[in-house]
């Protein structure tokens, strides 16, 4: 009798949560997509419909071009944005939502704008000296203009204050000798080696930042204040790890942006952002669809996906601290024996492009056409029997030439499921040419942690745009090669003391072919896949993403007014 | 005896805080890696050092030590890495967060889970009780994640009625009724994961206390005496039982800091247990070592109101020479 008693009040007190859940109705976000749809229809734009997927895939149904406010799920928090907290993620166009460089959208593309710049000029010959006329009437979010004090100081804090993912443009590659005010608007750079890609690469990968926030700040990873930028949007509110605000800097020289509001919240759980944005919680989840779900979600009427071109890339990385792999035919035996393609297949669904393209990524502009790691089994077994890695003890496996058996480990971390899929297929690769492997998972941290103890012998991860498309990273990832290896590579040194010597843009692109075609033939990045960026987003929100090369379709030029979006996005890929 | 008790919570205390200190200096990584990432393989050691100088992390180990005992009798717990902020405000910022979390479920399972484990004891081996043992179990074998992620994907995605991520609807100002709303709204979701999972414990400790206790000769006594069922079960069963299912609440009390760290990430809900998740992946050593002081004198604290309270549930401890 008591039981059934209790059991009635648990049903009720079930139906009594269900019932307040049901009155408390959608949450506040998820009323953007539906106040900003008749604001378009307001004002002449064509209103979004409840169209079949057919029909969005042809572009039939084009939802709104502006909104009052949009809601992005994000995953990877970076305390208050700066260039300090930001590092490198799939989040650095958060960054870029607040500053802006001297030319856009990035190092990684062949054609760009000037953006803070007016224009960028070589004045001496020896590509060493630059002069940087500033545009004119740009002011920082607080109001004050920007002027050539901030660009100077800007390169002078990253020369020679902590470092962060930017500083190796004016530290190292290149280094900058001397920085000259010449007037408000004009700033002259000279380095210690020549630098043609200055206005290619240094001045479309650097933010610019303001002279009177940062000049007095000596612990910027302490710093927590909103900084203030020159971009389209301006950070009002922000709690790390929660959410960020922004609003549309009215002020802008490139036009008021298209979405007054943005509200950016974390979302860590992958599963949790896609049905965040299914229910509409959020209007765009700002990581990339998994390839299983790209088929049920093209089917949801509310939902468009759009493929971008991220520039990310997954890698075998071979430790060149470590024998027997700081053999260089070693290193190219690994690499033919692997064969990505499978993996692209299996793991990918074909949602990218394979790694027999080699390294760095074949969308990069500073990338030599025709570039290849090839995968040859044939050629594997030979270079391995030639260097006397041979089954020695008849057990059907390799053992080195002093007789020991072989057992490589293939590190992952335990958080990329992908990735440890992706080494399991490679143990098994690696086995049909009798060489025993396994695969080691590890926490994320002690995953990273290899970089500074060098404790592994193969290791499988990803790498952003910013170290596979970018001409001055393929330098500072050789620096960094150049530390952990356990022998000099006298040839690989010869070609990048050209490469620092060359003064022209075609002279350096020349030498850096040189360096890509030995790097793919004894590789010790042997590349797996590109992973094609797929994004979704709720169309009746907001229906005017544009992708952007190494960014995704989440960045600020989606934003702005369509004419002044320029060369910093390309045609929709559908 | 009292002195000797308070001699060694001080003692336990010292140990413990050197052990969070050491833990996790001992595991792989550095904050070094988190706030450089890759580009730690491109860097000289002066520009590491500098990046560690920050946070006083370059000095050495001794050192480290000294500065955080000291921080911790002055009440500085030093900058997190992570937020660049001071641990505290990162601890006051999340701990709310936490203990309406962890203490409304707390609540919800230590009262679900005991009175239906002392209503299956009382009808101990009939349909009821095999039912919930069953349902109980089963609910309890569930990872607390796989029923976080069918609740959102039933709540969330399919009715729409529950808000699946958050602890509060943003751009909504704080203290107004409309708050207070999607407060309880967002908090729907990870409690009934962590209370379903949860009742569990507490109904079989609940019933097997409750079991034992119907046992006794006592109770045999009172259905002689022929007092009524619910006097025989409540007023000399339950009260006789009280004791374990009190000291499973106290324990699980002493844990409520360290948060729900699954759930947490799962319903991104700005606890500490994904604070602290969050922070053994980017080797956050001021904050680890701030949470895990919270922690442990939180875990200390409930023990030793565990033990003040055991005397005033069971006169029987009061007696020298008697446990409970």
């Amino acid at each position: 009798m008591m039981f059934r008693r209790i059991s009635a009040m648990l049903v009720v007190a079930l139906l009594g949560i269900s019932i307040i859940a049901a009155c408390g109705g959608a949450p506040s976000e998820s009323d953007v997509g539906e106040t900003t749809a008749p604001e378009a229809a307001a004002s002449g734009q064509e209103a979004p419909t409840d169209a079949p997927a057919a029909a969005r895939d042809t572009d039939d149904t084009q939802g709104p071009q502006t909104a009052s406010k949009l809601t992005i799920g994000i995953w990877n928090t970076a305390g208050n944005i700066t260039t300090y907290t930001i590092g490198n993620s799939w989040n650095d166009w958060v960054l870029w939502l607040s500053f802006d460089k001297l030319v856009e959208p990035s190092p990684y593309v062949s054609e760009a704008e000037y953006w803070l710049a007016e224009s960028i000029e070589q004045i001496s010959d020896d590509g060493r000296t630059w002069e940087i006329k500033l545009r004119d009437g740009v002011t920082w979010h607080d109001g004050t203009p920007l002027t050539a004090e901030d660009v100077a100081f800007t390169f002078v804090y990253y020369r020679e204050g902590p470092a962060n993912r930017w500083t190796h443009h004016c530290s190292a590659v290149p280094r900058m000798e001397e920085v000259e005010v010449i007037d408000p608007l004009t700033v002259r750079v000279t380095s210690a080696k020549p630098m043609p890609n200055f206005d290619k690469v240094t001045a479309a990968d650097l933010p610019i930042i303001q002279k009177a926030q940062w000049e007095d700040v000596e612990e910027p990873r302490q710093f927590t204040d909103i900084a203030i930028g020159t971009g389209p949007y301006r950070m009002v509110e922000y709690k790390a790890d929660e959410f960020y605000r922004f609003e549309a800097n009215e002020n802008y020289f490139k036009g008021k942006p298209l979405v007054d509001e943005l509200t950016l919240v974390m979302i860590k759980d992958p599963q949790t952002m896609f049905t965040a944005l299914k229910s509409g919680e959020i209007d765009g989840a700002a990581r990339s669809l998994p390839p299983e779900l790209l088929a049920e979600w093209a089917n949801d009427p509310d939902i468009k996906i759009m493929h971008a071109p991220t520039l990310w890339g997954v890698w075998l990385d071979v430790n060149l601290g470590r024998e027997p792999f700081n053999l260089r035919e070693m290193r190219q035996a690994v690499s033919v024996a692997v064969n990505p393609d499978p993996m692209l297949e299996n793991i990918m669904l074909n949602e990218g492009q394979s790694g027999l393209q080699g390294w760095p990524h074949p969308d990069s502009q500073w990338t030599k056409p025709d570039l290849e790691q090839p995968y040859d089994q044939a050629k594997a077994i030979e270079l391995l029997d030639e260097l006397g890695y041979v089954d020695s003890d008849g057990d059907g496996l390799r053992d080195t030439p002093a007789g020991e058996p072989i057992d490589w480990n293939i590190k992952v971390a335990s958080n990329q499921p992908l990735y440890i899929r992706a080494a399991e297929m490679i143990v098994k690769q690696l086995a049909e040419i009798g060489l025993q492997s396994h695969v080691e998972t590890l926490d994320p941290a002690a995953f990273s942690s290899l970089w500074t103890s060098g404790d592994y012998d193969l290791r499988v991860m990803e790498i952003t745009p910013h170290g596979i498309a970018d001409q001055d990273m393929l330098i500072i990832l050789y620096k960094g090669d150049n530390n952990r290896a356990l022998e000099p590579d006298p040839e690989k040194d010869a070609i990048v003391a050209r490469w620092f010597e060359a003064a022209t843009v075609e002279a350096r692109l020349e030498v850096s072919y040189e360096l890509q075609e030995l790097n793919n033939l004894y590789p010790n990045r042997r590349m797996l896949w590109y992973p094609d960026g797929i994004f979704a987003y709720r169309w009746q929100a907001y229906d005017n993403y544009q992708p952007s090369s190494g960014y995704g379709i989440y960045h600020k030029y989606s934003f702005l007014p369509n004419e002044s979006r320029g060369l910093t996005v390309s045609n929709v890929e559908e | 005896m009292y002195l000797r008790i308070a001699a060694q919570y001080v003692l336990v205390l010292i140990v413990t805080l050197s052990i969070n200190f050491a833990l996790p200096r001992i595991a792989p990584g550095s904050p070094l890696l988190y706030l450089v990432g890759e580009d730690v393989a491109t860097m000289t050691q002066a520009e590491q050092d500098q990046v560690l100088r920050e946070f006083k992390l370059d000095r050495p180990i001794v050192e480290q030590f000294v500065n955080y005992a000291v921080g911790i009798v002055q009440g500085d717990l030093g900058v997190s890495v992570r937020y660049g902020m001071p641990v505290w405000d990162v601890l006051l910022d999340h701990l709310p967060w936490t203990l309406l979390l962890m203490g409304t479920s707390l609540l919800l399972s230590a009262s679900a889970g005991t009175v239906i484990g002392v209503f299956a004891a009382w009808k101990q081996g009939g349909k009821h009780d095999i039912g919930a043992l069953t349902l109980v179990l089963f609910l309890g074998s569930i990872p607390p994640f796989w029923v976080a992620m069918l609740l959102i994907t039933f709540f969330s995605a399919q009715l729409g009625w529950l808000p699946s991520y958050g602890a509060y609807a943003i751009g909504v100002a704080s203290g107004t009724p409309e708050y207070y709303v999607e407060v309880v709204r967002r908090m729907i979701m990870p409690i009934s994961a962590l209370a379903l999972v949860n009742t569990g414990n507490m109904f079989l400790t609940a019933r097997s206390s409750m079991a034992m206790a119907l046992e006794e000769d006592y109770i045999m006594l009172a259905h002689a005496k022929g007092l009524r069922e619910l006097t025989v079960v409540f007023k000399h069963g339950f009260r006789n039982a009280l004791l374990p299912i009190y000291t499973n609440v106290m324990v699980s009390m002493g844990h409520l800091i360290g948060g729900a760290m699954v759930i947490e990430t799962v319903f991104s809900y700005p606890g500490l247990g994904s604070t602290i998740y969050d922070s053994v992946l980017a080797r956050d050593y001021n904050l680890l070592q701030g949470a895990f002081l919270l922690v442990t004198i939180s875990v200390l604290a409930a023990n030793f109101i565990a033990d003040m309270g055991y005397p005033l549930l069971d006169p029987r401890v009061r007696r020298p020479g008697v446990s409970a």
